[in-house]
């Protein structure tokens, strides 16, 4: 897999030098990676994403919330749309923060910005999971949960205790999955990478000629690249060497996609696109630079589907085990990545795998009636293998 | 999966190779008369426009006089009535942020910035101690500031009048009244002086494609005012649309609470005017940017962007014609219809931002300040 895309980069920059007759400076150029994810300028890294790493870490604190029973609605709902100086985190530097989560949900410019009305969809619909959280799930911690009754399973063999709403679905699993989807791979994909985005205005002529940003060392072509790096590996302790695993999000799914041998090298194919993307907007080869953002939303795009499918299996099979909290869990987490398919890409395209509308439709056939205490093996089965197939992988090769 | 990355980046590379360049289809050598198209701007539109206004705000200046003189509900609703016919001709000439109007550090800033700081119109009628000319009251002052003193001072018209006449600060109403009324008044005299007399034939005259030329100024001034001034003031704020709620006291004319659907028409009407070039006395049309994209065979996904734009345009209009005449009660009661709205808007942003001034070879010269 290395060796391919290492090959189709090279290829692809050969290729791309016969379209010479457009207006960038060095269309001849070769573009060449760098070892590791090191720009700089006149002796300064032109590298700088901690608006992204600000998010990431306001995302994990409020994933733990979600499972504090003693957080109120209010409490969690500060922490998704926090405002610049309320005490909604323990740290203090987060609290200081003009960011929040929930502004930038939903919120790219290819998909939704003249579709604001699906956006204020999805930021209410996980509003209200939110609020069921504190409202109807921490109150009944103490209550086992059974059929139309929110509560606690634990998990067989003395194993963790799970907190379901009265469908079975736990809440914080469903909410932390969405924003893999919502939060870091849209702004990823559809903003951050975005011809739109990278070059609006005058990015393209001021990249070409290295004019920079006021009192800045990048241009604004760069800083929106590094912005995009920021939402994968904003949370790394090392982010131009990145060893995955570092939060709750992106880079940790990235991570057990490609620990299966049926995805290895899914993790270098994205890193060295982002590197050699990188490289290719200091070379000012913008042909290069969008063939690797296409081999990274294919990439990206594919860790949530192997997910989604990954713990519908995972779910089905822990049913037929008799594990209803493991399953439910597992289906929880599988329910969130379907959610987060709608932000998914098809490269060189406009368009996700799957629709808002499709992916409404799904979450509406898992949670119909009881929800996850009578959904069937048949529905996961046939949920799993619509995922699969547009994706062209096996249900099989994702469900291990 | 490899196959499919391997034939996927085929495709792509292919295509890499077959296009020329990355400017809208047509290709045509860019040979249009620019100047025709500043001339049908200037003599058809802009300048009758500003003459439209500017006698509908000296109307307004004599209706804000005579209720200074003599509160009462009839000189009261004289006002009110000149006032909403003012705003409604404003519509027609907040875009036009060019010469005089720009040079004067944004006209429109002293015109139409909303909402209001209601404490600093109180405190300046307390304390007679303001000056309409300081950037901190450009929120204080133009038409919000007289939806406020006309409409919102009280909560019903014997309140509002009691504020003008036996109010112990009745004086302080009425000398801010006035002032408010002059300052908009002296301004826009101003920019319609210098359109009549130097400005129109060096207007006219720039005929250049540099950043400083009057198309491209104007092209600039007239997307930056579509995607701020109508989409983002009029709509999306008040929707929520860059805030975490809705926020339905952002709308335009909110003290009146009967307008802002009213006032909005007319913004999108004046835009798609100048988009058409269309007079404005009479059903005439000139030289304009849709001449210029059929000039230039302009498409866009196999259809006239010309065509795309007024389609989209009349799509907003059907949108905003199905809502409430008070956008914030539209926006408490379903804002979905709101930001739906608001979504129709936007999609021409990009026709016009991207698509237009691509093929009109101009830069677009600000962009959105909202990243990390």
């Amino acid at each position: 897999m290395r060796k391919i895309l290492l090959g189709i980069a090279i290829t692809s920059t050969l290729f791309t030098s016969c379209s010479n007759d457009d207006d960038s400076n060095n269309q001849n150029t070769q573009v060449e990676a760098p070892l590791t994810y090191q720009f700089a300028r006149g002796g300064n890294s032109t590298v700088n994403f901690e608006g992204q790493t600000t998010r990431i870490q306001m995302a994990m604190a409020f994933s733990s919330a979600l499972n504090d029973n003693t957080k109120t609605a209010a409490d969690l709902q500060g922490m998704f749309s926090h405002m610049e100086g309320e005490n909604n985190f323990s740290d203090a530097e987060l609290n200081a923060s003009g960011k929040n989560i929930r502004s930038k949900v939903a919120a790219s410019k290819d998909y939704f910005s003249a579709n604001t009305t699906v956006s204020n969809d999805i930021k209410n619909l996980m509003d209200s999971w939110i609020e069921q959280q504190a409202t109807t799930v921490f109150v009944n911690k103490d209550v086992t949960a059974t059929t139309g009754t929110a509560g606690k399973l634990q998990q067989a063999g003395g194993g963790s205790i799970r907190y379901v709403n009265a469908k079975g679905l736990e809440l914080n699993q469903a909410i932390s999955k969405t924003l893999i989807g919502a939060l870091m791979t849209d702004q990823m994909l559809n903003n951050y990478l975005s011809t739109s985005v990278l070059d609006e205005g005058s990015n393209i002529d001021n990249n070409n000629k290295d004019v920079v940003e006021n009192g800045k060392p990048y241009t604004t072509m760069e800083h929106k690249w590094d912005e995009a790096y920021g939402y994968l590996y904003g949370n790394e302790d090392n982010p131009e060497s990145p060893v995955l695993d570092a939060d709750s999000f992106l880079n940790t799914y990235l991570n057990q996609v490609d620990a299966d041998p049926d995805f290895a090298g899914t993790a270098s194919a994205v890193y060295d696109a982002l590197k050699l993307g990188r490289a290719a907007i200091v070379a000012k080869n913008y042909d290069v630079r969008d063939a690797q953002v296409a081999i990274i939303r294919e990439n990206i795009s594919l860790v949530i589907a192997v997910r989604a499918v990954h713990y519908l299996q995972g779910g089905k099979e822990e049913l037929a085990a008799g594990d209803t909290a493991r399953a439910f869990h597992e289906l929880s987490e599988g329910l969130g990545f379907i959610n987060s398919l709608q932000f998914t890409r098809q490269p060189n395209t406009d368009a996700p795998y799957f629709t808002h509308e499709e992916v409404t439709g799904f979450m509406a056939k898992l949670m119909e009636s009881n929800g996850f205490w009578d959904v069937t093996p048949e529905t996961l089965d046939s949920m799993s293998a619509a995922i699969a197939a547009k994706f062209g992988f096996t249900v099989a090769a994702a469900a291990d | 999966m490899i196959k499919k990355i391997v034939l996927f980046l085929g495709l792509a590379l292919i295509v890499s190779c077959s296009t020329s360049d990355d400017s809208p289809s047509g290709g045509t050598t860019d040979d249009f008369d620019r100047a025709a198209l500043l001339t049908n701007l200037a003599d058809n539109i802009i300048i009758p426009s500003y003459q439209d206004f500017g006698p509908k705000l000296s109307t307004l200046k004599g209706a804000i006089e005579s209720f200074v003189a003599t509160p009462n509900q009839s000189t009261l609703n004289t006002a009110r009535t000149n006032w909403l016919t003012a705003y409604k001709a404003w519509q027609h000439v907040e875009m036009f942020n060019i010469g005089k109007a720009e040079a004067l550090n944004q006209y429109y800033y002293f015109m139409n910035i909303y909402p209001v700081t209601v404490s600093d119109i109180e405190t300046g009628v307390n304390t007679g101690s303001y000056d309409l000319n300081s950037s901190n009251y450009h929120d204080a002052q133009g038409f919000p500031a007289l939806d406020y003193l006309l409409y919102g001072v009280a909560s019903d018209d014997a309140g509002i009048l009691s504020k003008y006449a036996s109010d112990a600060n009745a004086q302080g109403y009425k000398d801010y009244l006035t002032a408010v009324i002059d300052q908009m008044d002296s301004l826009t005299q101003q920019v319609i002086t210098d359109w009549t007399t130097v400005y129109r034939n060096q207007f006219v005259n720039s005929t250049q494609n540099t950043a400083t030329s009057s198309l491209n100024k104007f092209v600039n001034d007239y997307i930056f005012y579509y995607e701020k001034g109508l989409r983002a003031n009029k709509f999306g704020i008040p929707a929520g649309v860059f805030s975490t709620a809705p926020l339905p006291e952002k709308v335009e004319a909110y003290y009146n609470q009967e307008v802002s659907k009213a006032l909005s028409l007319e913004a999108l009407n004046a835009v798609q005017n100048v988009f058409n070039g269309k007079a404005f006395n009479s059903s005439a049309t000139g030289a304009s940017f849709k001449t210029y994209l059929e000039h230039l065979n302009t498409n866009r996904g196999g259809q006239n962007l010309s065509t795309i734009i007024n389609d989209q345009f009349n799509l907003a209009r059907t949108k905003i014609e199905g809502l409430n005449s008070s956008f914030s009660q539209q926006v408490t009661a379903d804002n979905s219809k709101m930001t739906d709205t608001y979504d129709v808007l936007q999609m021409a942003v990009v026709y016009l931002k991207v698509d237009m001034v691509q093929a009109f070879n101009i830069s677009v010269d600000y962009v959105d300040a909202d990243g990390d």
